[in-house]
């Protein structure tokens, strides 16, 4: 039903639906639809019937009984015991009448989960310490506030006291001659062993006894629930070179191992440092423009945005290398004919050259030409020379080379470079 | 006005092969004739005819015979020509005339030798990659390696690249 329709039509059909006798079962509402989407004819029943506990047999004494005794099952004689090295007697007669007191059958029945406003907002079991969610237990007292270093004296003494430790007590050294202890401290003490203890873990502090750290704990090695989950991502065919996956994407985009993308020269050939104005101030980032030639005919020009001027420098460099495409050399050493190109108010007109002419170019279009293995070449810009617009009219113009080959299909001839056909193929 | 003509010739040309299009018709003038059949020897042009005020027929170009020239249809008569393209670009992209009414541009043959050779000379930038020049000269109307060939200077009518 249109929304454009009048609400006098949808109320004059509602009345005629009342006024009229209702034909066979009667219509579950009056109400005209006053929306576009379909009614729904029953109101949504699921799919399955709901079962209750008891008629599954859950609630049974026998599975009440069953579930106390394995939830909640009384002390061993065991643990007892080493609940009598850690409590003193009278915490020991309290902790039993405790024990008596609480039947493990209330436990199962009368636990209930919190419906009170104070409950907290997740449900969680707090008998049981996750290692990864839960903060660790101090199991250890915390730290001597009045600790301090050892004065000279008293790390003299606690060296003897050291030295003193390590002599055997079960043997009596009385009337026995200097070969004979000597003979028994080397076969009972390990003299080089307590050496190196002594020497990893000097104690210097008069608070000897272990205590709590305010430092957070590290990470465990073997991590209950994360070990043997996490991989670096390594790849065995990059050789080692690439631990920190930098060029994992790289290499997924181009298909170049890790060497061969080393192997790529980059270099920035443009920073600008920008702003973005906003009402709490500006933020400055860093613009930086970077190339990537394999020096045989293929360049690359990449630019990349960063607050961090480290990031936009490799962002840069990355994209260089990826947009990396095949530049057309005449013998490998020059251009075909002369190309001009213009970005903005920057024209760059570049000329092919004679084998030995050298580079004569402005220095940033030195280094694309170098980088590309462009040899002989004359560049110049005889307008404007805005740092980013001169490489990008650069590649541009060097992009923008017609094939000779080409350009001789286009006009029916047959194209023959007779360079190298005279003088032996000895011209340079 | 021979010359007005073939400069009117040359941007009507570039025009229309920068439209993409199939073929067009200059006015027909024994100086465009020969300026137009100078560029198709050099391979600039598919065909070029004489035909009346409408195209010839494609399909039958080959065989494609125009009514004999008399004083009654010598003024309806247009010279047809059929424009390259060559993935998907104009083979001939850039026509510009030289030579004009007001000033006449001539270049000996050791001008036309440096100009073949890409360098500058008879106050012209030398040919770049895929140019030429028509040259008028006194063995006709030539491209210009055919007048270094037969070693004849003569007038820059028009320069064509792509």
């Amino acid at each position: 039903m249109s929304v454009v329709r009048p609400a006098r039509c949808l109320l004059s059909r509602r009345f005629a639906a009342t006024g009229q006798p209702a034909a066979g079962a009667t219509p579950r509402c009056h109400a005209a639809p006053f929306h576009s989407s379909t009614q729904l004819s029953a109101k949504h029943k699921s799919r399955f019937k709901s079962i209750r506990a008891e008629e599954m047999g859950l609630v049974t004494p026998e599975k009440v009984e069953e579930y106390s005794k394995k939830m909640f099952p009384k002390y061993t004689p065991e643990e007892m015991d080493i609940l009598r090295e850690r409590y003193t007697p009278e915490q020991m007669v309290a902790l039993e009448a405790g024990e008596a007191a609480v039947d493990p059958k209330d436990l199962t029945i009368q636990g209930r989960i919190r419906k009170d406003p104070y409950r907290l907002p997740y449900l969680d079991d707090f008998s049981k310490i996750q290692p990864i969610i839960d903060k660790r237990p101090n199991t250890l007292p915390p730290p001597d506030p009045n600790g301090r270093f050892m004065t000279q004296e008293e790390h003299a003494d606690d060296l003897t006291k050291l030295l003193e430790n390590l002599i055997p007590k079960d043997v009596n050294f009385e009337n026995m001659s200097e070969q004979e202890i000597e003979k028994i401290l080397n076969e009972r003490v390990n003299l080089s062993m307590e050496q190196a203890k002594y020497w990893n873990d000097p104690t210097t502090m008069t608070d000897k006894k272990p205590s709590n750290t305010a430092l957070a704990p590290g990470l465990g090695k073997k991590l209950a629930g994360v070990e043997g989950m996490y991989k670096p991502p390594i790849d065995p065919a990059d050789e080692g070179l690439d631990d920190q996956g930098l060029y994992q994407d790289l290499k997924r985009r181009t298909g170049l191992s890790v060497r061969d993308i080393l192997s790529i020269s980059t270099k920035i050939l443009v920073i600008r440092n920008v702003d973005n104005q906003t009402r709490l101030g500006k933020i400055r980032s860093m613009w930086v423009l970077a190339i990537a030639g394999n020096g045989n005919g293929r360049l690359g020009v990449g630019e990349a945005k960063s607050v961090e001027p480290a990031v936009a420098q490799m962002k840069a460099k990355l994209l260089a290398i990826q947009n990396m495409q095949p530049i057309r050399r005449y013998e490998d050493r020059t251009i075909f004919g002369s190309v001009t190109a213009k970005v903005g108010a920057t024209i760059v007109k570049i000329d092919s050259r004679p084998p030995g002419f050298g580079l004569r170019a402005s220095h940033r279009l030195f280094e694309i030409f170098r980088s590309v293995g462009i040899h002989d070449i004359a560049a110049k810009m005889p307008r404007a020379r805005n740092p980013m617009n001169s490489v990008k009219a650069c590649l541009q113009a060097l992009t923008s080379q017609k094939d000779p080959n080409e350009l001789a299909i286009g006009r029916g001839k047959k194209l023959v470079d007779v360079r190298k056909v005279y003088y032996g193929g000895n011209v340079y | 006005m021979p010359i007005a003509n073939v400069v009117n010739m040359c941007s009507h040309l570039q025009n229309a092969s920068r439209a993409r299009l199939g073929l067009t018709s200059v006015q027909h003038s024994k100086y465009n004739l020969h300026v137009l059949l100078a560029l198709h020897r050099a391979g600039f042009l598919s065909f070029v005819t004489r035909g009346g005020p409408f195209p010839p027929d494609p399909a039958t170009l080959s065989t494609f015979e125009p009514e004999p020239l008399t004083t009654a249809n010598v003024a309806s008569q247009r010279l047809w020509v059929g424009l390259k393209y060559s993935d998907n670009q104009p083979v001939m992209r850039h026509v510009a005339s030289i030579t004009t009414p007001k000033r006449p541009i001539t270049a000996n043959l050791s001008a036309l030798e440096r100009l073949c050779r890409g360098f500058d000379a008879s106050r012209q930038r030398g040919l770049n990659l895929g140019e030429a020049m028509v040259v008028g000269t006194d063995l006709g109307t030539l491209e210009i390696r055919e007048a270094v060939e037969r070693k004849v200077g003569g007038l820059l009518l028009c320069r064509v690249g792509p």
